[in-house]
């Protein structure tokens, strides 16, 4: 490693700011907590006098502002400027780790995510806790302490109709990422995703060896642990001779997109890393570059929340869009504020649970005002998050995948 | 109880900062080559509380500087050790009257947000900063703020019908544009935090007009586009905005996600809007359309579509924050000319420009002479630095001997202290000091702003008060 800070190394971006303040009212945690420290303003501001030598990394306000950004970019889609927020972000947070530890649940959460075998472990006993109605039971546990139960309980689901994708393998050919929540909790999404880019005309390839794409540790300022995840995975990818690599997970999707950057500094990688960024897509892109074919009616009323890291970061928000409008009798009611943050943010809920809260609540309200009984995004943090949020108040209403809906639209043609 | 005690007991306890970190972001507003730390920063949540922090601070003696989004152009907002009130929390919308077309709001209150809420009633908010999406009515308030619409809808005073204003004593004021006798609230307005602190604004609101037109012409030559603009006025056209872009601004905006299909090899661009009732509307597009080629347009977009008019749009309200993809720093400066001197004060500019190797961006309203010169540049580069100074001199001073002014609409506040007496004799400054201690016979109130200290007769400020202010009139004396 040379000498130079990571801050140091991203001065180019904080130089491009110009202070207009045209972020603010995209920042959902500048407008729960109303004040600039708490905004991306505010934070740039603060990472410049780190670099400038005014205060140190790891002054405890320093540490508490950076801690409380939720990382959903949504000022990068209002920045005139094109500051590369999220990269300074992930910079100032790699300088802060090295001098301040990361709380606890966040170091256990990201170890066992970077170990495929415990995580199976963990995930198995998360699935027994919603199958046998525990996490149900103890999601009515007050405020933060029964959250991470709602989240679980929210992801039950009644199995899918069966269906066989029909069409011919006409397109590209594409292997899945089967992410770590994803394949854990909403493993039938998964499937159903198979399923629907096979009828779409995607041949599918298997990637065995793959592993977590490391959006998680690079977010918390693990940077290294991130690129060991990154090399695994591109080197996997490459061996499945896949023409694309598909996410059904935004966050997942926005980081595979920048392995390019964040392995630009190794010199044996770096053209790999590039390389791999370049084939992978969420796949609403894939599904509406195919179109994607109709199927039967859906009789739903449901609202859309795009996913911060779909949105904002991979800005590829019009795809997901196509997916649902592609879908026949489904009732789309626009949800205020869509682009903002839901306040999920990988595992930011779990260690900022009073911030999330807040940002939660601001987004619970627009989705009230829609009375719609679905609400449908397609992120896991996100589905959870909402889900959970849903799980609590009451109302029964519920949070799903838009490629479920495209899976269900499929599913009744079959009848 | 120290200070900071008493105003934690007010606004509790995580709205009150005081911690040098904490207070850093609250050194700059829009205009970041400023810095002034202010001693504590304090964010009521309600016109109860902000009336009751106002109050502590009189009784305290503690000058106050009222600060909105902090996106203001002039270093308004800026408190060199003073309190920073900031207002952003006061952002209610009390109640819309579709009827009476009026709004009440709180001055926190988002420009944009305000006709977001009024769109239901087909009303809008029609004076439109380019950073509506950020800046609060009350900032507007107290700036008088302009916007492209004002062209023809009038700025931020012809919308303002009455305002509940804590004076900086702590008394509560209601002035009405209805009262008879002195137009008190015509001189609240644009007083830039000098005279107290908006509580409450009340606002009209404008029936969205039944069709509007956007046009783009472009131009080779800047001269030719700058002739249109008085062209098109004499022609008796009103436009609803007519709005002027130079080539580095639009190779600014094209680079940025607002990019707007501007024509990046052309060396003006004009924006020009029309609007109004359907029946007749054609004939003023036609009319603008004829006379941009007229005097040399090589092509004139006519958009009508919604979402084409609102890309265009975009650009042009975004232009100054992408120019941050320039340079590390920029200098944005407001003056207003004549509108027949545009064509000559333009070249003047460009000259300028050239004279001192510097790179000045053109992005304004040309229709009512508001011109926005900004430079790019390299602050750490003395040399830069010095020339870029010595150009923006030359440039106001070009802009006073044309028989301008040195702001439209961003305010005199901290930046333009020093053009004051190129424009003003010192009387007439005395008599501006002589306005403000009706309103705030202490001088608390954003003090060291909009006129220069030395030019108002002492008249028993107390000490704490003088010392603050002298340190302004240093700070502010020197270079950029």
């Amino acid at each position: 490693m040379s000498a130079v800070t990571p801050l140091e190394h991203a001065r180019a971006g904080l130089d491009s700011c110009v202070h207009c303040g045209f972020c603010l009212q995209a920042c959902p945690t500048y407008l729960a907590l109303e004040d600039e420290n708490d905004s991306p303003r505010g934070r740039l501001v603060l990472m410049r006098a780190v670099l400038d030598g005014r205060v140190a990394i790891d002054d405890a306000d320093v540490a508490t502002h950076l801690s409380r950004c939720l990382g959903c970019r949504g000022c990068e889609s209002a920045c005139p400027s094109g500051v590369p927020y999220g990269h300074l972000l992930e910079a100032a947070r790699e300088q802060l780790a090295a001098v301040r530890p990361l709380p606890l649940v966040a170091r256990v959460i990201l170890w066992v995510f970077a170990r495929k075998p415990v995580l199976r472990v963990a995930l198995w006993f998360g699935r027994m806790a919603r199958d046998t109605g525990i996490a149900a039971e103890l999601a009515r546990l007050p405020g933060a302490l029964g959250f991470p139960f709602a989240m679980l309980a929210s992801t039950a689901r009644e199995p899918a109709r069966p269906w066989t994708p029909r069409a011919a393998p006409t397109r590209a050919t594409v292997a899945t990422l089967d992410g770590c929540v994803m394949e854990g909790l909403f493993t039938d999404v998964n499937r159903a995703t198979e399923r629907v880019l096979a009828e779409n005309g995607y041949a599918l390839c298997a990637a065995p060896g793959q592993q977590c794409c490391g959006a998680l540790h690079v977010h918390a300022g693990d940077a290294a642990s991130a690129r060991t995840l990154a090399r695994a995975n591109i080197a996997a990818f490459e061996a499945s001779g896949a023409e694309f690599v598909a996410s059904n997970s935004a966050g997942c999707g926005a980081m595979m997109k920048e392995y390019g950057q964040l392995l630009a500094d190794e010199p044996q990688w770096r053209d790999r890393a590039r390389a791999f960024s370049a084939k992978v897509r969420d796949a609403s892109e894939l599904l509406a570059a195919a179109g994607p074919r109709a199927g039967a009616t859906v009789p739903r009323r449901i609202t859309y929340d795009a996913p911060c890291h779909l949105e904002h970061a991979q800005k590829a928000g019009g795809p997901a869009l196509q997916v649902l409008a592609a879908i026949p009798g489904l009732e789309h009611t626009v949800l205020d504020d869509r682009d903002q943050c839901c306040g999920s943010a990988g595992i930011f809920n779990l260690i900022e649970p009073n911030v999330s809260e807040l940002v939660l609540s601001a987004k619970m309200r627009c989705i009230a005002a829609t009375q719609a009984p679905m609400v449908a995004t397609g992120n896991p943090g996100c589905l959870m998050q909402i889900g959970a949020g849903l799980v609590r108040d009451g109302r029964g209403a519920v949070a799903r995948h838009p490629i479920e809906l495209l899976d269900e639209s499929y599913a009744r043609q079959e009848r | 109880m120290t200070l900071a005690a008493s105003l934690r007991a007010i606004v509790g306890d995580t709205h009150v900062l005081e911690r040098a970190a904490e207070l850093l972001v609250y050194e700059s507003d829009g205009l970041p080559g400023y810095h002034r730390t202010p001693s504590l920063a304090v964010f009521p949540a309600n016109a109860d509380e902000a009336l009751a922090v106002v109050r502590t601070l009189a009784s305290a003696g503690v000058p106050y500087v009222p600060r909105g989004a902090g996106t203001g152009l002039s270093g308004g907002a800026l408190a060199d050790g003073a309190v920073l009130l900031g207002l952003h929390r006061l952002k209610k919308i009390i109640a819309i009257d579709p009827e009476r077309r009026v709004a009440r709001v709180e001055p926190g209150v988002v420009n944009v947000s305000l006709t977001k809420a009024a769109t239901k009633f087909g009303l809008h908010y029609a004076p439109d900063p380019s950073s509506q999406t950020a800046c609060t009515l009350g900032g507007n308030l107290a700036e008088n703020a302009g916007g492209p619409h004002c062209l023809k809808y009038g700025v931020t005073l012809n919308h303002v019908v009455a305002a509940k204003v804590a004076l900086p004593d702590g008394t509560v004021v209601e002035l009405n544009a209805d009262d008879s006798g002195y137009d008190l609230l015509g001189a609240f307005v644009g007083s830039e935090g000098c005279f107290g602190t908006a509580l409450e604004l009340t606002v009209k609101l404008t029936p969205n007009p039944e069709r509007v037109v956007t046009l783009l012409a472009d131009f080779t030559s800047i001269d030719d586009a700058a002739q249109t603009v008085s062209a098109i006025i004499a022609a008796g056209i009103l436009p609803a905005a007519l709005e002027m872009m130079d080539r580095a601004t639009v190779g600014a905006v094209e680079a940025s996600i607002y990019a707007a299909g501007y024509p990046t090899d052309a060396a003006a661009v004009l924006l020009v809007e029309v609007d109004g009732a359907a029946a007749g509307l054609d004939e003023d597009v036609q009319g603008v359309d004829r006379i941009c080629r007229a005097h040399g347009a090589r092509d004139v977009r006519i958009a009508t579509e919604p979402a084409a008019r609102a890309k265009l749009w975009q650009g042009r309200k975004k232009a100054f924050g992408a120019m941050g993809r320039l340079a590390p720093h920029l200098v944005v400066q407001d003056a207003v000319v004549p509108r027949t001197k545009l064509p000559s004060l333009l070249a003047q500019i460009s000259a300028i420009g050239a004279a001192n190797g510097v790179q000045v961006c053109n992005v304004f309203h040309a229709g009512d002479g508001n011109l926005h010169p900004n430079i790019p540049y390299n602050a750490n580069d003395r040399d830069e630095a010095d020339r870029v100074h010595h150009a923006m001199v030359a440039i106001m001073q070009a802009c006073i001997d044309a028989g301008g002014t040195i702001t439209g609409e961003h305010g005199v506040g901290l930046d333009k202290l020093r053009y004051m007496d190129a424009l003003f004799t010192a009387d007439t400054l005395d008599g501006m000091c002589r306005l403000r201690d009706v309103f705030d016979p202490d001088r608390r109130a954003n003090p060291g702003k909009v006129v220069p200290i030395r030019y108002c007769r002492e008249r028993r400020p107390n000490t704490q008060m003088a010392e603050g202010g002298r340190r302004m009139a240093d700070a502010t004396g020197g270079q950029l």
